[in-house]
């Protein structure tokens, strides 16, 4: 996998956390995997098809998917993931895709994006690729945050 | 185009795909009404398409009908639904009835242009899938693997 389509992603997730306020968001780590093994249990899926093809997955606590919900939702305690919220998060993961889409449109490389599912549950392990997938771990106030990249080109 | 129409060529792939590849006779098939998310059986592989169509396919199963259809695919006996060949068989299967779906759905409707992404394969205890936004449909099937659950949410995109 190229380096320099990675790098889209990681600025298209720090620029949307930030322009939503969530400023403390850093990245904290990079690492790879075959599979995509969570012990979180919220999970963003965002397929891509076009120039390259592969598959996105945002992965969280449920702490942490809350703190985000509610930091989207100007500061409104989220007790429990509900509708709103999970369509809040939907709603943020495909933000980032478009803002890193966007990116990746100025470096010549064109793709669509497919809108987002969320997948909740505990113990989930996932293969999202065929290809090795690249786990760029973020963390900021709101808790540890996941990002799972699996391109094919 | 109405949630119905999204799900039928998906029903016909299912069928189609069982028979000719597993060997595998879809006996039964009933609506089922799932709310606001998708409730899966433990296994479920996902596809997503953009397009004239921007949505997600779902294959649900439960993990012993995975292992049934690896076996049936590889000529091996597996005993976790982890194993990589149980979650590529799957993904496989997943790919083949959506490619399957959607050449029909590309060539009854030229210009819609659907485009598929990579599969990817979800196990766990009693996981759920929420799609912000979309209309679904979920189908239930039964096989003598088990019971094959499939969900189609789609919106119409730009073409």
């Amino acid at each position: 996998m190229d380096v320099r389509y990675i790098n889209p992603f990681i600025q298209g997730l720090l620029d949307v956390v930030a322009m939503l306020g969530m400023t403390s968001i850093v990245r904290t780590g990079l690492g790879k995997k075959t599979y995509l093994q969570t012990e979180n249990e919220v999970n963003i899926i965002i397929g891509l098809t076009g120039e390259v093809k592969g598959n996105i997955v945002f992965s969280t606590p449920e702490a942490t998917a809350k703190n985000i919900a509610s930091a989207m939702m100007a500061g409104v305690p989220v007790e429990k993931l509900d509708l709103i919220s999970k369509s809040a998060l939907c709603e943020l993961a495909n933000m980032i895709a478009g803002n890193s889409a966007a990116k990746l449109e100025g470096l010549g490389v064109k793709f669509n994006v497919t809108p987002p599912t969320l997948i909740t549950g505990k113990n989930l392990l996932a293969l999202i690729s065929q290809v090795e997938t690249l786990v760029i771990n973020f963390a900021g106030n709101e808790g540890p945050l996941e990002m799972n990249v699996a391109l094919e080109m | 185009m109405s949630s119905t129409t999204y799900i039928v060529p998906f029903i016909k792939a299912v069928a189609s795909v069982f028979k000719d590849m597993l060997g595998i006779v879809v006996t039964k098939g009933e609506p089922v009404d799932e709310g606001e998310e998708f409730g899966s059986q433990g296994f479920a592989v996902i596809v997503g398409f953009t397009g004239g169509w921007r949505g997600r396919f779902f294959l649900d199963m439960p993990p012993t009908a995975a292992l049934r259809l690896a076996s049936i695919l590889t000529g091996e006996e597996y005993a976790s639904p982890t194993e990589e060949e149980v979650l590529l068989s799957a993904a496989e299967i997943g790919n083949v009835v959506c490619g399957n779906a959607v050449t029909a759905v590309n060539d009854a409707y030229p210009g819609l242009n659907i485009r598929l992404t990579p599969p990817s394969v979800f196990v766990g205890d009693g996981f759920s899938m929420f799609n912000v936004r979309l209309s679904s449909y979920s189908v239930l099937m039964q096989t003598e693997a088990g019971p094959i659950k499939i969900n189609v949410a789609v919106e119409e995109g730009k073409r």
